[in-house]
């Protein structure tokens, strides 16, 4: 598995496509289903997922579940697609968000992306098009 | 040894710090809480922490504001989280230091620096959501900033932890 992360419209899928050689075949985080995940190449748009995940289900803000929740999502999702190639907005880096859906969606979108990246072979942060391997 | 951590919300900075506590070597674990637990939430994010730190044989210290008044032994190895909340509080609560708020806090971290042989301090990323807010909550972000940078300056080792991944930022050899 790969993850891509990084700022908005900073390159991130460009850099996947050109990278990992993925033309087309994407799914769309704002669109594609769970079941895409398991089945596509590649995924962009991923935090935009995650924030249909965390206004979808009525969720307490209680961090260990939270942190649960991220840990078996992220497991299931290697373990039925090893080779996805994940690109995702990096959140968190803001001021805390005044809606308790928003700061649900941040703090499950950075546990979610510390989970993969775990459990990911290499982890790339797009920086004004440059991608930085960090992992 | 000074050692700043940042990272933005749910990075993995915390667990990321305290391990670095862990693997400092011999001394007195000495951890300085700064969240004033307001509400639910926080009182879940403060138990949280609390938590993960359970095991490790920390003595919690809880210093809201006036960081300088702390006086700690020098075989130290001194965790401090969060710079963002002692901004907060320096800058909201009575007893705080309001228009000299990144003064205080510098002064306070150089104190604390004198005193002990490892200091770890855990400040946040908050300058990258593009969005201007009020006049008020603008200057909150110009203040932490402020001290970021200048703590960063001081550092011998400055590390932005991205999801739970250390990149090194600056390392004084």
């Amino acid at each position: 598995m790969k993850l891509i992360i990084g700022g908005a419209c900073q390159g991130k899928l460009t850099y996947a496509k050109e990278t990992y050689h993925i033309a087309d075949g994407w799914a769309d985080g704002r669109s594609c289903s769970r079941e895409d995940l398991g089945s596509c190449r590649g995924v962009h748009h991923f935090h935009e997922y995650i924030r249909r995940m965390a206004s979808s289900e009525e969720q307490s803000l209680e961090l260990d579940e939270i942190e649960k929740q991220a840990g078996a999502f992220a497991c299931t999702l290697a373990q039925e697609n090893p080779e996805l190639v994940i690109v995702s907005d990096e959140l968190g880096c803001g001021i805390v968000p005044v809606e308790k859906t928003d700061r649900l969606w941040r703090e499950l979108t950075g546990r979610i992306c510390t989970c993969l990246a775990a459990q990911a072979d290499e982890v790339v942060r797009v920086v004004c098009g440059i991608g930085v391997k960090i992992k | 040894m000074f050692h700043l951590i940042t990272g933005g919300s749910g990075s993995g900075k915390s667990e990321y710090a305290e391990n670095l506590v862990l693997s400092a070597g011999e001394g007195e674990r000495i951890y300085v809480a700064t969240m004033i637990p307001y509400g639910e939430e926080g009182r879940q994010r403060v138990e949280r922490h609390r938590k993960l730190r359970a095991q490790k044989r920390f003595r919690t210290v809880e210093c809201y504001t006036g960081l300088a008044k702390l006086s700690f032994p020098q075989n130290g190895i001194v965790l401090l989280e969060c710079v963002s909340n002692l901004t907060a509080n320096e800058m909201y609560e009575t007893n705080g230091a309001h228009e000299q708020t990144v003064e205080a806090i510098l002064r306070g971290i150089d104190s604390l620096r004198a005193q002990v042989k490892h200091l770890f301090v855990v400040t946040n990323e908050v300058f990258s959501d593009g969005i201007t807010y009020d006049e008020e909550m603008m200057r909150y972000i110009a203040y932490l900033g402020a001290i970021n940078c200048a703590l960063a300056q001081r550092a011998d080792r400055v590390t932005e932890v991205v999801c739970g991944i250390p990149v090194k930022i600056k390392e004084v050899s």
